[in-house]
């Protein structure tokens, strides 16, 4: 330790390990610990967790296809069977040789504009 | 643990390995504590500020060159995060660091009276200019070149030089006085 030269390159142990002792930094552990918990929520996710995470939001939309395709196939069916309702009554009706009514041909008529 | 061993252990961090990371933070956390306490002189302050410097090289991992020295990377990032902290709290608060120092630089001697070594020397430090402190502290205490508190802190080497040989001078005395109080 010479105070006289100021531009020695070497560290002064004894400063140095006084200064250490001084400057604090106990519970070592549990800092790590507490920055580890920490890293862990900034860690990328892996692809299952990913997966994971969007469980909830996946068999919502899954439900919400489902019974909209549901609701299509339902509508598509019954507007069907109007169709083939009214053309049987149409044909029937002709086929035994009556006039069909005018409650029939308006019905078949508006089935053939239903797309 | 040697240069190889760290610089393997912030490669397999790099590819987002987090316990190797830990290991690093493990064997740096006392020196990054001290260094954040060497600026805010609070130690939940540089608690919270060295955690900041280790999620910051945490999320910056991937940038780090592996040919250079892991060590003053890990700190420069860990100062930043101090002196921002400090900014910060400059900013909420009537900066309370400021009055707590305060008394010391009046008289750290008097303040210190009869308390031990580690008190004196943390008022002697609180007296010195942060550049000051960061430079003896690095140098003395965590066995950093010259040139590495150079680059480290942006100044020229002969700033580090003369910042070390003024801040040994006040400390030196503190622990001279201590040792002739012991003596007597």
């Amino acid at each position: 330790m010479n105070e006289q030269s100021p531009f020695d390159s070497a560290p002064d142990e004894q400063l140095g390990a006084a200064l250490r002792e001084a400057l604090p930094a106990p519970f070592g552990g549990a800092f790590v610990n507490r920055v580890q918990a920490r890293l862990r929520q900034q860690r990328p996710r892996s692809w299952d967790e990913e997966l994971a995470g969007w469980f909830w939001q996946g068999l919502l939309a899954s439900s919400l296809v489902a019974v909209m395709a549901g609701w299509g196939l339902k509508a598509f069916g019954r507007s069907d069977e109007v169709e083939t309702a009214a053309s049987a009554s149409v044909a029937s009706q002709l086929l035994d040789g009556a006039t069909p009514g005018a409650n029939v041909l308006l019905a078949s008529m508006s089935s053939a504009d239903t797309p | 643990m040697t240069g190889v061993d760290e610089a393997e252990l912030a490669s397999r961090a790099g590819r987002g390995d987090a316990d190797a990371f830990g290991e690093l933070v493990e064997k740096h956390q006392a020196m990054a504590r001290r260094v954040a306490y060497a600026i805010l002189e609070d130690r939940e302050d540089a608690d919270d500020a060295a955690q900041e410097g280790f999620l910051s090289a945490w999320r910056a991992i991937a940038r780090y060159d592996p040919s250079k020295a892991f060590r003053p990377w890990l700190m420069q990032i860990v100062v930043n995060a101090a002196r921002d902290l400090r900014r910060r709290r400059r900013v909420r608060a009537a900066d309370p660091l400021d009055s707590v120092s305060a008394a010391s630089r009046d008289n750290p001697a008097r303040e210190a009276g009869d308390i031990d070594l580690g008190e004196r020397l943390r008022a002697a430090l609180a007296t010195l200019p942060e550049r000051q402190r960061l430079a003896v502290v690095l140098f003395d205490a965590e066995g950093y070149a010259q040139a590495e508190i150079a680059a480290l802190l942006g100044i020229p080497e002969g700033t580090v030089k003369s910042d070390v040989f003024h801040g040994r001078r006040a400390l030196r005395r503190v622990l001279s006085t201590v040792k002739e109080e012991w003596d007597e």
